[in-house]
C-alpha cells in the first residue's frame, strides 16, 4: 500500500464565465478559417461586387463622373440607389455566402470528427451545445464579413456621399439588410454545421451543402409543376429567401401575382430547416469514442 | 468532498450494444488499474467517469460531483485518452493553453500552467512545433500533459503507455506514482500487466462489460481459491522441502527452479502452508533462503479470472 502524503493541490485560482470558454472555440474556428487559401481567395473574390456597388454609388452621387462614364447619355433605371439596388447587392453577397459555408463549415467540424478529437474537446467544461456555438460563431462572424457588414458600409457610403438626406429615410432599407442578412447567415451556418457533422471527408461535405440548398428547390419545382401549386416553392430556398429579402426591404416582389409566398410560411419553413440541423448536430457531436460490440 | 469515485449499479449500453452491465465501484484515491482484453468496456467505463457519456442506468459520482456542474467537475477530472487524435494545425503550446483556457483559467496562469506540465514532460523544447510533426511517444506524452496541466484532482489515463519508448514509459511510471503518492486519484488502463504489476495500488478487472473483480492485487489472488497459489522458497534442500510439503494434502504440485537452488510450490490453502513452512524453518534442517508468492500479480489474475481468449471463467 503506497504512503500518501496528500500533498498534491488542485487548482484553485480564478476561472473565467461558462460563455468565454466559447469564444476560445470560435477562436480555434476562426484560425481554421483563415488558414486555408482557398477561403482567402474566396474572400477576395467576394469582395469584387463590393467594389463594383461601391462605383455604383459613387457614380450615381457624382454628376461630373457620371457625365465621364455615359458620355452624356441618361443613365439606366437600375442606376438608382434604392431598395432593388441593395436587394441585388444582398443577393449577390448571399450566393457568396454560400460558397463560403460550403467550403469553411466542413473545416470547422468534419476534421474534427475525421481526427476524433471530440473526446478530447469535450473532456474540458464545455458541453456539446457550448462546442457547436463556438463553431457557429466562427462560422457566422466569417459569413458576415461577405454579407451583412459590406451591404451596410455601402448603405452608409451611400447615406455619406448622397446630396439629400438619404440616410434616414431609407432606414428600413438598412435594417432589411441587416435582418435579411443575418437570416441568411444564421440559416446557412447551421445547414451547413449539421451537414458536415454527418460526412467525415471534407469535399464531400462541401457537396452535400451545395445539394441540400438545390436538389429540394429541383424537387419543390417539379412537385409545383406536376401539381400546379405554388407551395412547392417552399423547398427552393433561393427564392424563397428572395421573396423574403424583398419584403424586408421594400423591394419590389419579383413573383408573379398569385404565386407569392406567405412570409408566415417561409419563416416556418427555415425554423423547421433549423430544428431538423439542430437534431442531427445533437445525434452527431459526442464524445463517444469508439463503440466495439 | 467525497474523496471517492463512485459507480452504483451502473450500466451503459449503445443501442443493443453492451458497454458495460450492473457495475458497482468505490475506487480510493492511489493508483487503480483497469485491466481487461480489447471491447471488453474498459474505454466506456473511462469515458462514464469522466462524464463523457451518461450512463443508461445507475448513478455515478466522481469526488461527489457529477458532470452536471461541468465547471467544477472538469477542473477535478483529467482525461488521457486512448486515440491519437487532437484537433487539427495546433503546436503543442496551443493544445495545453488553449485546453486550459477552456477550462476557465486566467491567461496568466494558464501560461504558467502550460509551461509547467510541459516541462513535466519534457516537452517543453518541443512545444513549438506543431502535433502533426511530433512522434507517437511525444504525442503520447503530449495528451498527458494537457490531462495534467490543469491540476485536476482525478487523472483518469487510458493506455497512457502505449507508443512510448522504454525511457519514456519508465518516466511517465514515475510521475504516476509520485502523483498516486500524493493522494491524486489515477485511473489507469493498460495492457501491460507487469508494469500495473509495479505502480498498482488496485485492479479493476473487467470482461465482457463485466466486472469479475476488483482490490488489492494480493486480495483478489486470495479470492480466487480455486487456483492453486504457487510460491517459490528458495533454500538449500528444495528436494527435502517439497517432500515434506507433499506430506500436506493442499500441496498440489513442486517444480525445480532452474538453478536447483530453488523449488516452487503449489498450494490450495496458503494458510495451512505458510504455517507449515514455519515449523518447517524452526526445526532447522532446512535452511531456508526467501519465500515469495510466483503467482501473486495482474498477469496470473488476469490468466486465471480472464484468460486468454477474454472470456470470464
Amino acid at each position: 500500500m503506497s504512503v500518501y502524503k496528500h500533498n498534491y493541490r488542485a487548482y484553485t485560482g480564478r476561472v473565467t464565465p461558462l460563455w468565454t470558454r466559447v469564444l476560445v472555440l470560435a477562436r480555434y474556428g476562426l484560425a481554421e478559417v483563415w488558414s486555408s487559401k482557398v477561403s482567402i481567395g474566396l474572400f477576395t473574390i467576394s469582395l469584387v461586387p463590393f467594389l463594383v456597388f461601391l462605383v455604383g454609388i459613387y457614380l450615381a452621387n457624382n454628376p461630373i463622373a457620371r457625365f465621364l462614364v455615359t458620355k452624356g447619355s441618361t443613365p439606366a433605371p437600375g442606376f438608382a440607389i434604392n431598395a432593388a439596388f441593395f436587394l441585388k447587392m444582398l443577393e449577390n453577397q448571399s450566393w457568396f455566402a454560400l460558397v463560403l459555408a460550403s467550403w469553411i463549415a466542413p473545416r470547422l467540424i468534419t476534421f474534427d470528427l475525421a481526427d476524433n478529437a471530440l473526446p478530447i474537446l469535450l473532456s474540458h467544461p464545455i458541453s456539446r451545445f457550448g462546442y457547436v456555438l463556438g463553431k457557429f460563431i466562427a462560422l457566422f462572424a466569417a459569413l458576415s464579413l461577405v454579407t451583412w457588414i459590406p451591404s451596410l458600409m455601402l448603405f452608409a457610403y451611400q447615406g455619406y456621399s448622397s446630396a439629400q438626406p438619404w440616410a434616414f429615410a431609407n432606414l428600413p432599407i438598412a435594417a432589411g439588410l441587416l435582418a435579411g442578412a443575418v437570416i441568411w447567415i444564421v440559416f446557412l451556418s447551421i445547414l451547413g454545421l449539421a451537414l458536415s457533422s454527418w460526412v467525415k471527408w471534407r469535399v464531400v461535405a462541401t457537396g452535400i451543402i451545395f445539394a441540400a440548398v438545390f436538389v429540394p428547390a429541383g424537387v419543390g419545382g417539379i412537385a409545383s409543376a406536376i401539381l400546379r401549386t405554388k407551395w412547392g416553392l417552399l423547398l427552393n430556398v433561393p427564392v424563397m429567401m428572395t421573396e423574403l429579402w424583398c419584403r424586408l426591404l421594400g423591394a419590389p416582389d419579383p413573383m408573379r401575382p398569385g404565386q407569392a409566398i406567405p412570409t408566415a410560411a417561409i419563416v416556418a419553413m427555415l425554423v423547421a430547416a433549423c430544428f431538423i440541423c439542430m437534431g442531427m448536430l445533437n445525434k452527431r457531436i459526442r464524445a463517444r469514442e469508439v463503440v466495439r460490440g | 468532498m467525497n474523496d471517492r469515485i463512485i459507480f452504483e449499479d451502473v450500466s451503459k449500453f449503445y443501442g443493443e450494444v453492451l458497454g458495460v452491465n450492473r457495475i458497482s465501484l468505490s475506487i480510493p484515491p492511489g493508483i487503480t488499474t483497469l485491466v481487461g482484453p480489447n471491447g471488453s468496456g474498459k474505454t466506456t467505463l473511462m469515458n462514464l467517469m469522466t462524464g463523457l457519456v451518461l450512463p443508461s442506468s445507475g448513478h455515478i459520482s466522481v469526488l461527489g460531483l457529477t458532470p452536471a456542474d461541468a465547471t467544477e467537475f472538469f477542473s477535478n477530472v483529467g482525461y488521457c485518452t486512448q486515440f491519437d487524435s487532437f484537433p487539427r494545425g495546433l503546436t503543442g503550446w496551443q493544445f495545453i493553453y488553449d485546453g486550459l483556457m477552456l477550462h476557465g483559467i486566467s491567461e496568466i496562469d494558464a501560461f504558467g500552467l502550460t509551461r509547467e506540465s510541459l516541462d513535466r514532460v519534457e516537452l517543453g523544447d518541443a512545444s513549438g512545433r506543431s502535433i502533426a510533426s511530433y512522434s507517437n511517444g511525444m504525442r503520447q506524452k503530449i495528451r498527458l500533459a494537457q490531462a495534467i496541466a490543469h491540476h485536476p484532482r482525478v487523472l483518469v489515463l487510458d493506455e497512457p503507455l502505449n507508443g512510448l519508448d522504454p525511457v519514456a514509459r519508465a518516466e511517465s511510471l514515475a510521475l504516476f506514482e509520485e502523483l498516486g503518492r500524493q493522494g491524486m486519484h489515477l485511473v489507469i488502463s493498460s495492457h501491460i500487466l507487469d508494469e500495473v504489476d509495479r505502480i498498482s495500488d488496485r485492479v479493476v478487472l473487467i470482461t465482457g462489460g463485466y466486472l469479475v473483480a476488483e482490490g488489492n492485487i494480493h486480495q483478489v489472488r486470495q479470492e480466487v481459491r480455486d487456483k492453486p497459489m504457487q510460491v517459490l522458497v528458495r533454500c538449500d534442500h528444495p528436494e527435502l522441502l517439497a517432500s515434506k510439503m507433499f506430506a500436506v494434502n493442499h500441496c498440489v504440485e513442486a517444480r525445480m527452479h532452474a538453478d536447483g537452488q530453488g523449488v516452487f510450490l503449489r498450494t490450495g490453502d496458503i494458510d495451512q502452508f505458510y504455517s507449515l513452512l514455519n515449523g518447517i524453518a524452526v526445526e532447522g534442517l532446512i535452511k531456508i533462503e526467501t519465500v515469495a508468492p510466483a503467482d501473486d500479480d495482474a498477469n496470473a489474475i488476469y490468466q486465471y479470472l480472464i484468460g486468454s481468449n477474454g472470456s470470464a471463467s
